[in-house]
């Protein structure tokens, strides 16, 4: 470019400045949106990744054939002895656990919880993290030595150099002082390892349940050289599982349970169990967002370029009579294009990073805009201008300068801008105007599932409840009696109960399957609950009585699993036994196989689970005095004032152990977080969507005013009144408007259907989502065509008529 | 039927002030066809769309049917032209988009009191002799035809009035004269009409002719019969 095609580049912004402030902003919208979800995309398929060696590494799954059941599907986690029976099946193989535990750091006196987990010592043969002092490999074979990330080191030490220092750990309620042996980078955010502290995991476990096939208590992760390998090694795996879980399973075991393996890289966005795949739609879906709205600023921009560049064909008329060349006029138009997307490009960037702080909030996360380098955004950026550019600047360039210059003087009426050149537009707008109203109705439907997550009914009342899960880590039975008596005492408090199962989860799962001659099988869950649980939660009593110490036979505290019971059902397990009515069931056998389970009451369905999988029948068993599983508080008033008083409660008993508690509301926002998130990211893409989509047609309609000036002139003359001619402009637009959603309702109830499916209680696609959208996008339109079809009205038709 | 008092009008830019219409006096009888004359610039277009009210005096009086014009309010005038006016550009003024027969028909567009446009429409355009071409778009027409369906646009509606600017500014000798044969006949049948042209012969084909010069009427004289 040479100076005076910058000097006509400048000219042509400033003159028409409105213009090019519209258009260059409407691309650098288009620009900054693809940058930012971008970025948010590539972080959430970049996990792992930053691992050296991440290709050779695989996640072990469990995989539960059994279709229907509660824990069917591949799971991130394998039973704890899993990688000693491959270390024996499979020679050779490199591989390691991570165990999390309970963990608390003891500080003059006061626990401090942290994210420690225990791991193999073959640990860095796997996972080479960056070490910052110290070494890794090899100091864990010695169970005595602890390795920190730098964060604890800097947060206990005050610095980074704190290899050789003791800590005193409490694992699993047992308290030791281990000596730190390394420092470790803290692990970045895109990293689902999520530990703080590692140390060695015992070799000899002696749960029963840790050789328990379709147990999950650690991750397994192995090390091929290659995927032919990690492939050779799973078609392998069946015949390992039929050997090793006969006992379990019985013949054939790996019809029913099987191991596979996943690519660390990909742990992140794949599903666990019954989970539906919502996090690779989200991003997925999120992707196309920044796609289409980058595609709609394109699109506009090029239209609006087009349109304009049509205009001056009396301009490069002239300046073919005046002796201008093709190929000056070539650079010329390519050279403003060029600049015009490379300007817009750098707005963009500056919009991202005015924008990056807000997104990270409404998302939760940390991304950031890196300039230069294989990451760099500044070279496929720079390829971007140059093609929009090239795109935008080719019709003035190529079919302008080809016009035969007296052709176009003589003629009344500007080239380019006839029926086809009309008609290509509308599309377009039309076309823009769907993506919009798609956008739009996407956006009501997530914020209105996300609504009623948040207010449907779940089957008890989330407000006013306290759960107290560092109960779990209280193992002795005095202190236990001790916190829950003290916490009773509380004023505010109205009833407490112990159950192995609280909203959030509790990291306790059993499931029972019954089968007997052929039926069959039923998967339930067991839920064992201490006294007042059904009161504590405000469960409803849908027919018999709940369980208690009135009723000496309810307690199961000392009896065998084959031993009889007496269980309440909820309705879910009613239905899959066949009974209608709750007060059918009473006095009835659970059945088909299982040991004597004699139901005694039957409550409502309670979703303490996401809201993305599905309730499950569940049998609840009575225990008059529970030894594990946390606390849940019922309590009126102020949540913080009640937290404080629990804390200070617990600390008054149970001062060695963390204190971890959160309200019941808490807890479950937790579980509707991540769709919250992915709304508000819709929601952000979407209005950009929408804003760009009303500049273009912004620019648009003025262009097609001023193409109508004298028509409208003309129709003024023959009596046509002010609303006459706004009317007319008007419709001209509502006209693709109502096309738009011709194309976009379909297209978004397909689209929302999907993905309403992925929860267990959605809501209805409701008209009204579509009618909102579609009126919105209307009166958007016609409030963006009407300031300009106003003056067009108002302007004497004498001027107009003149404007020739 | 037309009578204006003292009419000017100024247009202000920046800092000049021009004055098109300096005082203009003028009265119009039913029936008449009146020919403006002048040089360039001397406020013909302007005071012929003062008396279309497409453009509106700075002051003055203007009287039509004995109704004061110039206290009314846009809406009200839109109504007035398109019950009573009809236009015919020196440059056609057609709207590209719309075929002749549309064109027409925009005549009747703003129209609220008429019935059988179709057959309206169709008479006008046989009147003038250019109902051959009706699907045809205008840029497919001669000067002539173009400017032929612009008086047909202008008459459907049966105005009271038919203003003229230079409708034979663009056209060779014989489509003009075809055009003010047109002009003449709807005369003779009654239409008042006002034409601005540079062509003496033409202004002579009028009943009455008017010189202008710098805003101002200098002479106004009936053709001697
Ligand atoms: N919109 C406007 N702004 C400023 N001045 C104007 C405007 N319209 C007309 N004029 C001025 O008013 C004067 C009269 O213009 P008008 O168009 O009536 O002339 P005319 O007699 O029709 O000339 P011509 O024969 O060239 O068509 C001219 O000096 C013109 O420059
Ligand atoms: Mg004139």
């Amino acid at each position: 470019m040479n100076g005076f095609a910058l000097l006509s580049l400048y000219r042509s912004l400033t003159r028409h400045r409105v213009y090019a402030a519209l258009n260059v902003g409407g691309l650098a919208i288009g620009i900054a949106t693809i940058i930012v979800l971008g970025l948010y995309v590539r972080f959430e398929t970049g996990f792992e990744r930053w691992l050296p060696g991440h290709d050779k590494v695989y996640l072990v799954q469990t995989n539960v054939r059994a279709p229907d059941q509660p824990f069917s599907g591949r799971h991130h986690w394998t039973m704890g002895g899993l990688l000693e029976q491959l270390r024996e099946d499979f020679p050779g193989i490199v591989g390691t656990r991570i165990e999390p535990v309970s963990a608390s750091v003891m500080e003059n006196g006061v626990a401090a919880s942290e994210k420690l987990k225990r791991v193999d010592p073959s640990f860095f043969d796997i996972f080479a993290l960056p070490m910052v002092a110290g070494t890794g490999r090899g100091a864990l074979a010695d169970p005595a030595n602890l390795l920190v990330s730098r964060s604890i080191a800097e947060r206990y030490f005050g610095t980074a150099e704190a290899v050789g220092q003791s800590m005193t750990v409490s694992i699993e309620g047992e308290t030791r002082l281990l000596r730190i042996a390394g420092v470790f980078e803290d692990l970045p955010p895109s990293s689902e390892l999520d530990f703080t502290m590692l140390s060695r995991l015992p070799d000899d476990v002696d749960s029963p349940w840790w050789r328990n096939w379709g147990s999950t208590s650690v991750q397994t992760f192995l090390r091929f050289a290659g995927p032919e390998d990690a492939a050779r090694f799973e078609s392998g795996t069946d015949a390992f599982v039929d050997k090793r879980a006969l006992s379990a399973y019985g013949e054939q075991a790996s019809k029913q349970i099987g191991i596979n393996l996943l690519p660390i890289a990909d742990m992140h966005l794949t599903p666990q169990g019954r989970e539906p795949d919502s996090r690779r739609q989200t991003v997925t879906t999120l992707g196309i967002v920044g796609a289409l709205t980058l595609l709609i600023a394109i699109v506009n921009y090029v239209n609006l370029a087009t349109a304009r560049a049509a205009l001056r064909a009396r301009e490069v008329a002239m300046r073919k009579v005046m002796g201008a060349d093709r190929g000056a006029l070539i650079r010329q138009f390519l050279g403003e294009a060029i600049g015009t997307a490379a300007l817009a490009g750098l707005v963009g960037l500056a919009l991202v990073e005015l924008a990056l702080p807000f997104v990270n909030a409404a998302g939760g996360l940390t991304l950031t805009l890196t300039y230069f380098g294989a990451q760099g955004v500044i070279l496929p950026l720079a390829l971007l201008a140059l093609v929009i550019g090239v795109v935008a600047g080719a019709y003035p360039a190529f079919m302008l300068s080809r016009f035969p210059a007296a052709s176009v003087l003589a003629s009344a009426k500007a080239p380019g801008g006839g029926q086809a050149g009309t008609r290509l537009r509308q599309a377009l707008v039309a076309a823009q105007f769907a993506l919009a109203i798609a956008f739009m109705i996407g956006t009501g439907v997530l914020f209105a599932q996300v609504q009623h997550l948040r207010s449907a009914d779940i089957g008890f009342d989330r407000e006013g409840l306290l759960l107290i899960r560092s109960m779990s880590w209280a193992e002795d039975e005095a202190q236990r009696r001790a916190i829950v008596a003290r916490m009773a005492a509380i004023p505010s408090v109205r009833s407490v109960a112990l159950s192995d199962s609280v909203p959030g989860g509790s990291g306790t799962n059993n499931v029972d399957t019954f089968k007997k001659d052929g039926s069959p099988p039923l998967s339930m869950r067991r839920v064992a609950i201490g006294p007042e649980f059904f009161e504590t939660y405000g469960a409803r009593l849908l027919a018999g009585r709940f369980l208690g110490d009135e009723f000496a036979s309810d307690d199961v505290t000392d009896r065998e699993f084959e031993e009889p019971r007496n269980v309440v059902i909820n309705t879910l397990l009613l239905r899959a036994l066949g009974y209608k009515d709750p007060a059918e069931a009473i006095g009835q056998q659970v059945g088909r196989g299982a040991p004597p389970r004699t139901i005694v009451g039957v409550v409502n369905d309670m979703r303490f689970l996401s809201p993305r999988e599905p309730i499950d029948p569940t049998y609840y068993t009575y225990y008059r005095d529970p030894r594990y599983g946390p606390l849940t508080l019922r309590f009126t008033g102020d949540p913080k004032a009640t937290t404080d008083a629990a804390r200070e409660a617990w600390i008054s008993v149970a001062g060695e152990l963390p204190f971890e508690a959160q309200t019941g509301v808490e807890s479950l926002r937790e579980q509707y977080a991540e769709d919250e998130r992915a709304a508000r990211l819709f929601a952000i893409g979407a209005g950009l969507a929408v804003l760009i989509g009303m500049v273009g047609l912004w620019g648009l309609a003025s262009f097609n005013t001023a193409r109508r000036v004298r028509e409208i002139g003309i129709r003024k003359a023959l009596g046509a009144t002010r609303g006459d001619i706004v009317r007319l402009l008007v419709r001209q637009f509502l006209q693709p408007v109502v096309l738009a959603n011709l194309i976009a309702w379909p297209l978004a109830w397909a689209a929302m259907r999907r993905w309403l499916a992925g929860f267990d209680d959605p809501i209805a696609l409701s008209p009204l989502y579509f009618l909102g959208a579609g009126l919105l996008a209307a009166l958007i339109a016609g409030l963006t065509v009407l300031g300009q079809s106003l003056r067009a009205a108002r302007a004497t038709p004498a001027w107009a008529l003149r404007h020739d | 039927m037309i009578e204006l008092q003292a009419i000017e009008r100024r247009y202000r830019s920046d800092e000049v002030e021009t004055t098109a219409l300096a005082g203009i006096d003028l009265a119009i009888a039913e029936g008449e066809f009146v020919a403006i004359m002048g040089p360039s610039g001397c406020g013909k277009s302007t005071l012929l769309n003062t008396l279309g009210t497409i453009d509106r005096p700075t002051s003055g009086q203007y009287l039509f049917g004995g109704r004061d014009l110039a206290q009314l309010p846009e809406s009200d005038l839109a109504q007035f032209r398109a019950a009573s006016l009809g236009f015919v550009f020196q440059s056609f003024n057609l709207i590209d988009e719309l075929t002749i027969e549309e064109n027409v028909a925009l005549g009747l567009a703003y129209r609220k009191d008429v019935s059988d446009r179709k057959a309206r429409v169709a008479a006008a355009m046989d009147r003038i002799g250019i109902a051959h071409r009706a699907r045809h778009f205008p840029h497919q027409l001669s000067g002539g035809q173009q400017q032929r369906a612009a008086i047909a646009r202008a008459i459907v509606g049966d105005p009271k009035l038919i203003l003229a600017d230079e409708p034979t500014g663009n056209l060779d000798t014989a489509n003009g004269e075809q055009v003010m044969n047109i002009l003449t006949t709807l005369n003779d049948s009654g239409s008042t009409i006002v034409m601005v042209t540079h062509s003496p012969s033409h202004a002579d084909m009028a009943k009455r002719r008017i010189d202008m010069l710098d805003g101002r009427i200098v002479a106004s004289a009936m053709r001697a019969l």
